[in-house]
């Protein structure tokens, strides 16, 4: 009866598990690391319909977080303490344009999908009245 | 009173109880298809929020192909044909499909303002269903009220 709520609930968890994938990533945007180090990985969060066939319609899941490139882009900073005998330093192969983008598209998730909550309230306060008068 | 109800009985399912109201007595308290009728459409209008819903859910989900239901149209033929339709029999009106709206580029369909409007009338359409049933029980009562 109430499942309205687990599936709009399912996509603003997807959309907090996003944003917070997000913020991570770009609070990470300037972790430096040796060149013998692997660069930090940004992260992506890998979601599906929980129902595909669409008979029981029942919301989205994360099914999996996917890695960027742990090469990352090695480039010069003589004066960094971490720079190696070449003057070298790894840092992350993240897009900020990319991450704000995503954090965009995420946070607009989740406000549609509490305003799918809203509406379904609405609907069963409603419901709820049914022969009060 | 029992006209009112049957008008918004109308409203409720458009064309389903439109028809079906010209085939019954306004009889308040045998009620022939009109509670079955509502109570049909109150759960494909459940339903098709759920659908809604899901969509919703999935908007950013790649590959994803927004889905639709319908019961409106089989609901109407399934009240014309048989004015002493059961509610099992009409409640196998309600079928689900997808849209066949062109996808973005990862494969996505959903279109948020038409899940939003589309959120927004069933709404509105299940407050009307709402309203005809509770139409039906205050006939009852001043029924049972003999005044």
């Amino acid at each position: 009866m109430f499942d309205i709520f687990g599936i709009s609930g399912s996509g603003v968890a997807l959309s907090q598990t996003w944003m917070d994938a997000v913020s991570d990533n770009i609070a990470n945007i300037n972790t430096v690391k040796r060149t013998s180090e692997s660069a930090f990985q940004a992260r992506y969060v890998e979601a599906a319909p929980i129902d595909a066939s669409g008979a029981n319609p029942s919301g989205v899941a994360v099914t999996g977080i996917a890695l960027g490139s742990a090469n990352g882009l090695v480039v010069s900073d003589p004066n960094n303490p971490l720079a190696d005998a070449n003057g070298m330093v790894r840092r992350p192969d993240i897009d900020l344009g990319d991450q704000m983008t995503q954090l965009m598209m995420a946070q607009r998730g989740y406000q549609a999908n509490l305003a799918v909550v809203q509406r379904a309230t609405d609907a069963y306060t409603a419901a709820l009245q049914l022969g009060k008068a | 009173m029992g006209h009112v109800s049957r008008m918004l009985a109308q409203f409720a399912t458009d064309e389903a109880l439109f028809r079906a109201s010209g085939k019954l007595e306004c009889s308040p308290v045998a009620d022939g298809l009109i509670i079955p009728a509502i109570k049909v459409a109150l759960d494909g209008l459940q339903q098709r929020q759920r659908v809604i819903a899901d969509n919703v859910a999935n908007i950013n989900t790649p590959g994803f192909q927004a889905r639709t239901l319908d019961f409106e149209n089989a609901l109407t033929s399934a009240v014309a044909t048989d004015p002493n339709a059961s509610i099992d029999t009409l409640s196998g009106s309600v079928t689900s499909g997808f849209t066949t709206d062109p996808s973005r580029q990862d494969g996505n369909n959903v279109s948020l303002e038409k899940e939003t409007l589309n959120g927004t009338e069933t709404n509105l359409r299940f407050s009307m269903a709402l309203r005809a049933i509770d139409g039906r029980f205050a006939t009852m009562r001043d029924v049972l009220k003999g005044s």
